[in-house]
């Protein structure tokens, strides 16, 4: 295996932050874009209630889950598997792996620079609705903990089921087709709809076992529900099961990918 | 006739760009399908929990989502494409390609607008009809007499008509503003907007609903041919639709004509 090559790494990072903040408004305007599905939901789901809780959901915990919501979906939504796709179709690849280090840093200088220039924008507007819509938070320590540990999965399962995804474009020009349904799927099962435990009785079941959940809602429900422990664990176990899962699939399809790569030429 | 024939050329030359890249109609037809199918999906989970969404039923909203499907198919059918030409990364105004559009002699108005068409929108219309119509039906077994539904159902169209009106002053008003700030995506930016109207404008804090009404009227646009459908406005409100219409219509084409006199090509 390559040396990891750390130093390079960081440096790769801190240059595509300090680049990608040239263009801070464009970002700006795609987080903006991520940011409506989920408060569109929450007004939805606000107007439903009318003064009663739905699901055990009462109007301010609606406002705190889609809140930590809107902050996970942008924490853990890789643009950067787009990009893969894209550099593998358009043979622009090379170039990465000229480099005197594994080419995945690239996807993860640009996720870093990525999250961090989108959070400047985020964060902020997260605030201003908490001091209007008025969220209800009862967490304990122990639970923001697990969340965020939650959360640092999600990002890595996320992150990585994506990267599976794009690998796919060594095999077929058309993978990118399939980034679509996997959004369309984290749409449904991940708790930006609804609350999976809102989902009517199969398909929360279908939400609690497919990976999805584990990329998005998981964290937040820990946050802000406070399940008890053994419901926490068995979260916790369905996640890393697909974290393994999807770590193999990137490690053994990148592999025969790059046997398979014969470079588009320019 | 002769802006007719114009159309039918538009229309003719770009069915023939498209057939060239013909694995994109599987692809396509995937997306048209997945927006189906989470549009009504979205609208079953709710209704599973609550029957009643600040006054709208289930088929009520579903009359909705197929107003907002037509709406947006017919924007991606040509509306959007035109414009999306025009003031893109990197398309006419960035490039300074402008130069040759300005030259034609046609309206430019007219040719920005019309000149480019994705058929494949016909799909995502075909689907947005169905919804509507399904719905459409139910409401009028509901209603209390024919003459009534179909009073409803004449105003519906001119509402319709009105929405879609004001559907392309916004967006050719969102396109003139690139002219004084080259840089922004302000179609991006109308997108997200646009997603707030798939559901009724009324489940929205005070606030947000008198923004989507008069200042980005997304909203009034979709739910107001759905209300007059189902029954819930009458004419008072098609009058005012109407004429929120040719308002927006006459101020987009002042500010586009506006934006014309900005242009001043891209330097090498």
């Amino acid at each position: 295996m390559e040396r990891l090559n750390f130093r390079g790494g960081t440096a790769l990072i801190a240059s595509t932050w300090m680049s990608w903040m040239q263009y801070r408004s464009f970002f700006f305007i795609l987080a903006f874009g991520w940011m409506v599905p989920p408060l569109v939901s929450l007004f939805v789901w606000l107007a439903a209630t009318a003064g009663e809780p739905i699901g055990g959901y009462t109007a301010g915990e609606f406002v705190s889950y889609y809140l930590t919501l809107v902050l996970v979906n942008q924490i853990t939504y890789s643009q950067a598997n787009w990009t893969m796709g894209d550099v593998i179709r358009e043979g622009s690849l090379n170039f990465w792996l000229t480099k005197p280090m594994p080419a995945i840093w690239n996807l993860i200088s640009s996720e870093a620079a990525g999250k961090t220039v989108t959070l400047v924008f985020v964060f902020p507007v997260v605030v201003i609705l908490a001091l209007f819509l008025r969220p209800e938070l009862d967490s304990s320590f122990l639970h923001a903990v697990l969340a965020l540990t939650g959360l640092a999965l999600a990002w890595a399962l996320r992150f990585l089921w994506g990267y599976w995804l794009a690998l796919l474009a060594f095999w077929s020009s058309r993978a990118d087709a399939l980034l679509a349904v996997q959004d369309a799927l984290v749409f449904v099962f991940s708790g930006i709809l609804a609350p999976v435990a809102l989902l009517p009785g199969n398909l929360e079941r279908l939400a609690r076992t497919l990976p999805f959940h584990y990329m998005v809602g998981f964290p937040v429900e820990i946050l802000v529900r406070g399940p008890d422990t053994s419901e926490i664990a068995a979260g916790f176990a369905t996640q890393l099961s697909w974290l393994a899962v999807a770590l193999a699939l990137s490690f053994i399809l990148w592999r025969l990918g790059l046997r398979r790569y014969s470079a588009v030429g320019g | 006739m002769h802006s007719l024939r114009l159309i039918a050329a538009f229309i003719r030359a770009s069915a023939q760009q498209d057939l060239a890249y013909r694995a994109n109609f599987w692809i396509s037809l995937l997306h048209s399908l997945l927006n189906l199918g989470v549009g009504l999906l979205g609208l079953q989970v709710i209704f599973s929990q609550v029957s009643d969404l600040r006054g709208w039923s289930l088929n009520e909203a579903k009359v909705l989502l197929g107003v907002f499907l037509v709406a947006s198919a017919l924007r991606s059918l040509f509306i959007a494409p035109s414009l999306e030409a025009l003031v893109g990364l990197g398309q006419e105004v960035w490039s300074g390609n402008f130069d040759f559009t300005l030259l034609k002699p046609v309206p430019t108005q007219f040719l920005v607008t019309f000149r480019q068409w994705r058929l494949f929108a016909l799909v995502d219309l075909g689907f947005g009809m169905g919804v509507l119509v399904l719905a459409a039906g139910e409401t009028a077994r509901d209603a209390s007499s024919a003459l009534v539904f179909a009073g409803q159902a004449a105003s519906f169209l001119a509402a319709m008509t009105a929405g879609l009106v004001t559907l392309y002053a916004i967006l050719l008003a969102f396109t003139a503003l690139v002219f004084w700030s080259p840089g922004y995506l302000f179609t991006w930016v109308f997108d997200a907007i646009f997603q707030l109207a798939r559901y009724p404008i009324s489940i929205y804090p005070s606030w947000l609903r008198y923004l989507l009404t008069w200042l980005v009227p997304v909203g009034a646009m979709v739910s107001i041919p759905a209300q007059i459908l189902t029954g819930k406005a009458g004419l008072a409100t098609l009058a005012a639709s109407l004429l929120l219409a040719s308002g927006f219509l006459v101020g987009a084409s002042a500010l586009f004509s506006r934006a014309l006199w900005r242009y001043s090509s891209a330097s090498s």
